[in-house]
């Protein structure tokens, strides 16, 4: 072995030993101070942090993972007792502390016994830095070694005590240390991660442990703070499992999910997220119109709206009467007409009709928001880590399987959902690896669309053609069964129809499942448009008749109102007072458009369920129940062969669920109970259709994975949402509310409600102001304003892209380096080794089996070209005579990792030119 | 029961799993009685069958192959020496051990080791190298009959594909190691003992 290199090696070895011994030299310490000194304290500390670790990992799994795991390693003791019978055996458990100090002792021992050769080095060096250091620690040691032998197992309390102030006193010395340490820190000639690094550690450390030295109060101030400390910790983790559990239906989508795949599950999802916002939408309206009406306004049969007619109230209380939501229904606070236009109710003076239309001006308002809010969330998830899937196949492999399942169900579901994930990767794969005849597939793709196309605008004009013919037969009489309901046969046709045509045609495309998904809820969706078309056209029309009809009848009204009043001094002459007030059974009423409107949605809400569930009742329920028990006695296979079980239907399912949100929010400004309505409806569909899904469907043929963001069904949410908000804006700005039904009857708009606030309830001055906002100047450059930060706010967008994208490509820049560094710790450990052999003194334990050995050794053979820039950057600042040191400077990441021993200990079968003196002497 | 159990362990012998393992000593003597319970045969070790016991274990498609790592090789019984041992890889890793991993050689609990326990449950005849009969093995274990043999032959194929870099058409540690690479093993081979 040539001298001079050895005794450069050395040097540099020694140069390097300081700068990683400082840290490591803490680290003891620290192990040290939470080993022994505070076993306590220690163990929670430690307990906190890998109890922290494994939260973050275990969030995802159910609670009950975390019990099975709780359970299966935990021996007997639970986690309670670990966490709160530390006090307790504080005081009480002698022994066992005594023990666990003992171990720490021994740990003492060991690290001074390295840490003495260390200092040697450093004598030899001659820069003794830490040494005096040391010493006094050692000594300190010793001392208390002294003081411990004497004692065994049975420790007095007295000695507790003893040991404890010689370790306070240690503990005091650390902790000054460490604070000259970080006054210091700019002197040394570190690397800056690295300074702050031990920064961050050392003003840790002192936090921590400053408390402690304080006796009496100062230290139970600390005991108390631990104890906070654990205790907040442990509510944290509580809250995150009540958190956890409080999400409604997890279990049951998850099941779904394990057997039909994500693509099911991402409609229940897709529901469970809309019975979120409906039940808010519900609160808010319940809340603020009905509940304050029922509580506060005018009770039943006080007042004509509030009554149900003469002419009515014999049948008003028959079934049918009120299936159809007339008689005592429509009556009632579920409906627009029953609202009375008192400006303030009951003792509160609650504004009611100004609730009523800032609730329903709210409702969409929440809506947007939560919509849009939705997507933005989504579309954030999917840029998070939907990249680089190399080893799609190879992670499924390795790392599907839970094993904390503990339980027989949960591992059917593993089992499933295992098998479907494998299924969606296959399904992936073969659209991957199909690419054979791209110019016939564009070609019949194009194709497909022609003609959906073509089938979209025939069933448009067919709509345009059949609602034209309607009108006119709405002028005529004796028209046949079939005229009169022409529309809606050829509605109901074309929705059954069309997608059976979509779909056959969508086959052309040979789409991916997920993608062709997509296609074809898109097609619905323009077909069911005209559906929407037809029946808010229908809508419209009788609205413009009822008001129509309303301006012969109120002037009836009030010239009943007058005549009968007229009657009554005729009739009686000598009364002077104030006639007995008509019964409001009696009075003419208007025909009441808005009710009208709202009675038309709530049967529609209605109609809609009962086909929705008896759909599934029949062709899901039935179906399988026929195919599983008729197949007994039957000519064919009936699983396998042509009925079969049915598949779940995902683009029906989410469109229906789309349409009738929209019917939702057109109806609940004019029918509030509507609201209610719709939630009963989503939490009764939640559980039967998971049921009918479960009970009666098979997965799909080509199982696919959805795509992570449910945007695309957001995306139509808010299609309809935003066509919705039309009609029902139209109404409120522009036709005038009936004359006596609905909080807004008698003014000329129903938003004059706001400047009727606006004038009467609010101080002078902010009428004035708001006229001014309302001026034209100032609302075009409000206007100008909004479009200028939306200009703004999209460029900032794309500039936060661009940095995204940027960032991106660092990481994966970081990877890389990290990479290679992982794949160099191997040959730094096994030089280590080498090292650590010839140490005199040696008490660690037995070099990790010889197979590993020879893995790395195949290992870096096999990476020693990659490795090369991360050996450099290891080598950077210790190796200056080699060449590769310098060759990339830039990759100091491996440097702050204890770089010393890199220096002799070069990479085999690559002889650098200092250090090519074949193998460690490990063997000597 | 704990109490008594512990009593049986000599002191001794928790030092050295101590400096073995790294566990601490209430941890030991926790796992020892912990051990001691699962031992039905009384006679100081563990057959298979007593780890069949466990649920997680039995409901486990790769519970054989992990019963199998707790045995050395051509044994049927394994001491409580042998249990920790297994054990340990599954410590989590501390903080302050991270820079003592340097110093004192690779612990158990350390990313390779995890990994390389990891690897020998799908390296069924430990000749360190994943081969193609294995995975499908391991895959009918893990999906049953649901997916056609021919699938399943892709899958493996697909799996070797994606990690093998050295064309042998066999997984080797290396190479599993790679396709681990972004996998946080540190924290999910990881179990909290009690302390």
């Amino acid at each position: 072995m040539p001298k001079k290199s050895d005794t450069a090696r050395k040097l540099e070895d020694v140069g390097i030993e300081i700068d990683g011994d400082v840290e490591s030299a803490e680290e003891d310490k620290k192990a040290k101070g939470k080993g022994a000194k505070k076993p306590a304290a220690g163990k929670r500390g430690k307990a906190a942090a890998s109890e922290d670790g494994e939260d973050e990992d275990e969030d995802d799994e159910p609670p009950r993972g975390r019990r099975a795991a709780k359970k299966k390693k935990a021996a007997q003791a639970d986690e309670e007792e670990s966490d709160d019978d530390i006090p307790q055996r504080r005081c009480a458990g002698n022994r066992r502390r005594g023990k666990v100090r003992e171990s720490g002792r021994d740990g003492d021992n060991e690290k001074s016994g390295r840490k003495n050769k260390k200092g040697g080095k450093k004598k030899k060096d001659g820069k003794g830095k830490g040494k005096d250091k040391e010493n006094d620690k050692d000594s300190d040691k010793d001392e208390k070694k002294k003081k411990n032998s004497s004692g065994d197992d049975s420790k007095s309390d007295e000695e507790e005590e003893s040991m404890s102030e010689g370790e306070m006193a240690k503990l005091m010395e650390e902790v000054e240390e460490k604070k000259k340490l970080i006054a210091n820190i700019r002197n040394k000639p570190w690397r800056m991660r690295r300074r702050l690094k031990v920064l961050k550690e050392a003003q840790q450390f002192v936090d921590k442990f400053e408390g402690a030295l304080g006796k009496g109060k100062g230290r139970k101030l600390y005991a108390y703070k631990v104890m906070m400390m654990k205790k907040w910790i442990k509510f944290q983790r509580d809250f995150e499992n009540f958190r956890t559990s409080c999400i409604p239906w997890e279990r049951k989508i998850k099941e779904v999910e394990s057997h039909f795949g994500s693509s099911v599950a991402s409609y229940f999802i897709f529901l469970r997220w809309m019975y979120g916002m409906n039940l808010v939408l519900f609160s808010l309206t319940f809340g603020l119109v009905v509940i304050p009406e029922v509580l506060m306004g005018l009770p039943y049969g006080s007042i004509p709206r509030k009554t149900v007619p003469r002419a009515e109230q014999a049948t008003a209380m028959d079934y049918s009467v009120l299936t159809d939501f007339n008689g005592y229904c429509k009556y009632s606070v579920l409906f627009y007409g029953y609202y009375n236009n008192q400006r303030t109710i009951g003792l509160l003076k609650f504004r009611l009709p100004l609730s009523y239309l800032l609730v329903g001006i709210g409702t969409f308002g929440y809506s947007l928001m939560v919509v849009i809010r939705t997507m933005a969330k989504n579309a954030d998830v999917g840029g998070g880590d939907g990249e680089d899937n190399e080893f799609t196949f190879a992670w499924k492999m390795f790392t599907s399987w839970d094993y904390l399942i503990g339980n027989a169900e949960t591992a059917d579901n593993k089992y499933a959902s295992i098998t479907t994930s494998f299924k969606e990767s296959i399904v992936d794969e073969q659209e991957n690896q199909k690419d054979e005849n791209i110019h016939l597939r564009r070609f019949l793709r194009v194709l497909a669309n022609f003609l959906i196309t073509c089938t979209l605008g025939g069933s448009g004009y067919l709509i345009y053609f059949v609602v034209k013919r309607s009108q006119e037969f709405a002028n005529m009489d004796n028209l046949s069964w079939y005229e009169k309901n022409e529309l809606e046969i050829i509605m109901s046709l074309l929705g059954l129809v069309g997608p059976m045509l979509f779909e056959t045609i969508a086959e052309l495309e040979e789409y991916h499942p997920r993608i062709a998904l997509k296609w074809q809820l898109g097609r619905i969706f323009a077909l069911f448009l005209g559906n929407l078309y037809t029946f808010l056209l229908a809508l419209f029309d009788e609205v413009n008749s009822k008001l129509e009809e309303e301006d012969s009848i109120k002037n009836a009204s009030l010239w009943f109102v007058k005549e009968y009043y007229a009657n009554y001094s005729a009739n009686n002459p000598n009364d002077t007072g104030t006639p007995p007030p008509i019964d409001p059974a009696d009075i003419i009423r208007g025909p009441c458009w808005e009710t009208t409107v709202g009675i038309e949605f709530v049967k529609l809400t209605i109609s809609d369920i009962q086909v929705t569930y008896l759909t599934i009742l029949i062709g899901d329920f039935l179906r399988a129940f026929i195919v599983r028990f008729l197949n007994y006695c039957w000519c064919w296979d009936l699983e396998a062969g042509w009925p079969s079980y049915g598949e779940f239907d995902i683009s029906g399912n989410v469109l229906g669920l789309v349409f009738n949100q929209g019917m939702i929010w057109m109806g609940a400004f004019y029918a509030p109970g509507l609201l209610g309505i719709n939630v009963l409806r989503l939490l009764s569909s939640m559980y039967y259709q998971c049921w009918a899904v479960m009970a009666c469907n098979v997965p799909h043929e080509r199982v696919f994975k959805a795509s992570k963001s449910n945007n695309f069904y957001m995306g139509l949410l808010l299609l309809i949402l935003f066509l919705s908000l039309l009609p029902v804006v139209y109404t409120i700005m522009s036709l005038p509310p009936s004359f006596d039904c609905g909080p807004f009857s008698g003014k000329e708009r129903m938003f004059d409600v706001i400047m009727e606030t606006i004038d009467l309830d609010l101080p002078a001055f902010m009428g004035t102001l708001f006229g001014y906002v309302a001026n034209p100047g100032l609302i075009i450059p409000a206007v100008l304003l909004m479009v200028l930060a939306i200009y703004y706010l999209n460029s900032v967008s794309e500039a936060y892209q661009n940095a995204n994208m940027e960032l991106k490509k660092k990481m994966q820049l970081a990877r890389d380096e990290e990479k290679n560094r992982r794949n160099n710790k191997d040959s730094t450990n096994q030089v280590m080794k080498d090292l650590e052999d010839l140490l005199p003194n040696n008490s660690r334990p037995p070099p990790s089996p010889p197979e590993n050995r020879a893995e790395k050794k195949h290992d870096q053979g096999g990476k020693s070209p990659k490795v090369k820039p991360g050996t450099a950057g290891g080598g950077v600042h210790l190796q200056k005579d080699v060449s590769l040191a310098s060759a990339n400077p830039s990759a100091r990441g491996p440097v702050t990792r204890a770089p010393g021993p890199r220096g002799p200990g070069p990479l085999p079968g690559q002889p650098g030119p200092g250090r090519g003196q074949g193998p460690p002497p490990r063997r000597q | 029961m704990g109490s008594r159990a512990s009593s049986l362990l000599r002191e001794e012998d928790i030092d050295e799993i101590k400096k073995e393992t790294g566990f601490s000593h209430s941890q030991i003597t926790r796992l020892y009685s912990r051990f001691h319970s699962l031992d039905k045969g009384e006679n100081g070790a563990l057959s298979r069958e007593d780890f069949q016991r466990i649920p997680e274990l039995a409901i486990n498609p790769l519970g054989d192959r992990i019963i199998n790592a707790f045995f050395p090789e051509g044994e049927d019984q394994v001491n409580f020496r042998g249990f920790m041992r297994t054990l340990a890889h599954f410590r989590p890793v501390e903080d302050n051990e991270k820079n003592k991993d340097m110093i004192s050689g690779e612990p158990l609990n350390s990313r390779t080791n995890k990994l390389h326990f990891a690897f020998q449950l799908y390296d069924l005849d430990r000749d360190d190298k994943i081969s193609r009969d294995e995975l499908l093995q391991v895959l009918r274990m893990m999906v049953g009959v649901n997916i056609s043999d021919e699938q399943l032959g892709s899958i493996a194929d697909r799996t070797i594909q994606e990690a093998d870099t050295n064309g042998d058409m066999c997984i080797s540690f290396s190479e599993f190691t790679k396709v681990l690479e972004k996998v946080d093993v540190e924290q999910k081979m990881s179990i909290r003992f009690l302390h």
